[in-house]
């Protein structure tokens, strides 16, 4: 499905990252694995480094650290904005939604729009088009969006496809509706294939109990239990090869844009591997596609796009503005791609928890 | 299929590797092994492989005889 949404600007990005850092090589260790089967991991998945939060750290806690940093500096109203947006997998509560404890919690005003919004590794491209569709009416001025999740706190420390690769974070962005730019994005679903990605117990159709915390052998030495997060590799591998270069194709045509005017793709990111292969199949330079995200912080889902961002092209996009090419593409599962401009942001940074 | 078994053997560090193989038995076969395979049939033989499909096969025979079926 195609969209386009118009008079829309991207004022500002924050980027709130738990402070605590595992290395690769360090969790490796946990496992029987040879040490030169690391090390290859390593250099070609590009697994590092990966930010994971303490124990008890839920999404609010980062969203609500974030919030307040712009409120004091000056960077965003507390009173001044229309709508509070949180995509997110790792919700504080199942009742209420996280959106509605950060309001809360920072007393924000009843004159407000909380909402929060299930989505993986597409969720921030769905959280803006949300914010987009809010932010044509025109009592909604301005939209915070908050993307986050915290899913270390899901995955089998005993799971090696898993867990030395996951990391936390969470993204603010303010939009507002005083541009005159037009963007264009399209998504699409396949809800047959969802169970690639998924935490089977813990909802009302499999509740946790004592049952779904047994961890179970899944093979090569790895265990995870009913109440962990599965993420199916090479079954993602094959959906993301065969469905993002057509999407993406699908979207240059319908905006009407060539592959050269785009300065930046910036995709989801779940290993460098998977990013290479992509930019190979469609052409596009290594340079213009950072990948560089799971090594350094890990595969935070949906947030990655935001981290992206925030890490590679901060100092860039406070002073001038890129036509960028965003993609998400996981859970649900779901992938979706946006043509934006993005810059001349009022602020863009990356601080720790 | 010679050429196809070199490409199998790269990713797998080893010398050569013959028909009757047993794809599972190999000290590298792994997670990296699996996806690596499946990005090599796609980028360099165009062929789409799921790994359930990577799974049916037994030794390195069937899995040259499966990307034959989907390569013609």
């Amino acid at each position: 499905m195609d969209f386009i949404y118009q008079n829309i600007s991207v004022k500002g990005l924050l980027v709130v990252l738990p402070k605590n850092e595992r290395d690769f090589m360090d969790d490796m260790k946990m496992f029987d694995f040879p040490e030169s089967r690391s090390l290859k991991l390593k250099e070609v998945m590009g697994y590092d480094k990966h930010r994971v939060v303490e124990e008890q750290t839920c999404v609010s806690d980062l969203a609500i650290h974030g919030l307040k940093h712009l409120f004091n500096n000056g960077s965003l109203d507390k009173d001044g904005f229309d709508s509070l947006i949180v995509v997110t997998q790792s919700p504080d509560y199942l009742i209420p939604g996280t959106s509605n404890v950060i309001q809360g919690e920072l007393e924000l005003r009843q004159d407000i729009f909380c909402m929060d919004i299930t989505q993986g590794c597409a969720g921030y491209i769905v959280g803006l088009m949300q914010a987009f569709m809010l932010i044509q009416q025109s009592n909604v001025n301005r939209v915070v969006l908050i993307n986050g999740d915290v899913l270390s706190r899901k995955v089998s420390i005993h799971d090696r496809n898993s867990y030395p690769l996951i990391g936390d974070a969470v993204s603010i962005t303010v939009i507002e509706n005083n541009d005159t730019q037009k963007v264009f994005a399209n998504i699409k679903m396949d809800g047959r294939d969802r169970g690639a990605l998924e935490i089977p117990a813990g909802g009302f159709r499999m509740p946790s109990n004592a049952k779904t915390s047994i961890l179970e052998d899944i093979g090569d030495g790895n265990k995870r239990s009913k109440d962990n997060l599965k993420m199916d590799g090479s079954a993602v591998f094959n959906f993301v090869q065969s469905k993002v270069p057509n999407m993406i194709d699908d979207l240059l045509n319908f905006s009407n844009t060539n592959l050269n005017e785009i300065d930046y793709f910036l995709f989801h990111q779940p290993n460098r591997f998977m990013l290479e292969k992509l930019a190979d199949k469609m052409d596009i330079p290594y340079e213009k596609m950072p990948n560089n995200i799971v090594e350094n912080f890990g595969n935070s889902s949906g947030v990655t796009i935001p981290v992206a961002i925030a890490y590679n092209l901060s100092n860039n996009l406070l002073q001038q503005k890129h036509k960028v090419c965003l993609a998400g593409f996981g859970v649900g599962l779901t992938w979706a791609s946006m043509i934006i401009n993005l810059g001349d942001f009022d602020f863009c940074e990356i601080i720790d928890y | 299929m010679n050429n196809f078994y070199e490409k199998l053997a790269d990713i797998l560090e080893i010398e050569n590797i013959k028909d009757e193989d047993i794809l599972r038995d190999f000290e590298y076969w792994d997670s990296l092994t699996v996806l690596s395979i499946l990005a090599m049939l796609d980028s360099e033989m165009s062929v789409i492989m799921s790994s359930d499909e990577l799974d049916e096969c037994i030794t390195a025979r069937d899995l040259f005889v499966k990307v034959e079926s989907k390569n013609n």
